[in-house]
């Protein structure tokens, strides 16, 4: 099993979380698209592509809550005929951050959102103080492909 | 606002001790319509109920022992019946004092008029 956490106080509530719900996917990113902790990705290059993707669909999600109700989405959940993905938003002292999993029949939407409230929880808990978070240090390439990413999305491209 | 499960929902609720009873989404443990005493957490009970009853159902298929109907858990201070199919679960949380076999009655005749 691996399982990649850069900060080592996200280690805990993601494991519980990734335990409790049985999902077979899971990313914690910052809104950047720096990954900050995962959860059954196998190559680095399916973690940056996952990541990149997230952020811009976060983006854009919250772009079109705000739209239509005044207040950015929060939640986003897309259903396959296998497997399901459920985006989320987590705020912590330190930031906000991205979630995203992926599950499928082993587990279930109301599971996966009733644990993603308690992994918010001990995350907001487990976050240490603005002063101490580090800033997230972007990789060059990482961030031009992020920003490729989103041009496409926003038909900048 | 009712919904067609309302009915079903009003006449579980009149037996003495239940709690709470809810029509859940078996696929997704999402809660389609309840009927909830203050206190009750329904997103959180329909979320579990439904995974419970579902790994029920594959339990019992693995052991070859057919389809599964009514499920009863029996906890400390109560007690949470569930019955379904698999599009919809009912699931009904009462007190240990209810008389669950009233309760098992209303709930097949709730399943079959869902059905």
């Amino acid at each position: 099993m691996i399982r990649t956490s850069v900060e080592v106080w996200i280690e805990e509530p993601l494991r519980r979380f990734v335990d409790d719900a049985s999902v077979s996917l899971a990313l914690l990113l910052h809104p950047s698209g720096q990954v900050l902790a995962q959860y059954g990705f196998t190559r680095a290059m399916d973690i940056m592509s996952a990541c990149a993707l997230a952020a811009a669909i976060h983006v854009s999600a919250a772009e079109l809550g705000k739209q239509l109700e005044g207040k950015p989405f929060s939640g986003l959940h897309h259903a396959g005929k296998v497997r399901q993905i459920f985006l989320a938003d987590a705020r912590t002292a330190s930031g906000a951050y991205i979630f995203l999993t992926v599950f499928d029949e082993r587990s279930s939407l109301g599971l996966v959102r009733l644990y993603f409230d308690e992994f918010r929880a001990n995350l907001a808990k487990a976050a240490p103080l603005p002063s101490e978070a580090p800033e997230p240090m972007l990789n060059e390439n990482f961030e031009r492909e992020l920003n490729k990413n989103l041009a496409v999305l926003f038909g900048r491209a | 606002m009712s919904s067609p499960f309302t009915p079903v929902l009003d006449a579980l609720t009149r037996q003495r001790g239940v709690r709470a009873s809810l029509v859940v989404s078996a696929a997704d443990g999402i809660t389609i319509d309840s009927n909830l005493q203050i206190g009750q957490d329904g997103s959180r009970v329909a979320a579990l109920a439904a995974s419970l009853y579902r790994k029920a159902r594959k339990s019992a298929a693995a052991a070859g022992l057919g389809g599964t109907g009514f499920m009863q858990l029996e906890a400390e201070t109560g007690r949470l019946c569930a019955i379904g199919g698999e599009e919809i679960v009912l699931v009904v949380v009462a007190d240990r004092s209810a008389n669950v076999g009233l309760i098992r009655v209303e709930m097949l005749r709730a399943a079959e008029a869902l059905a």
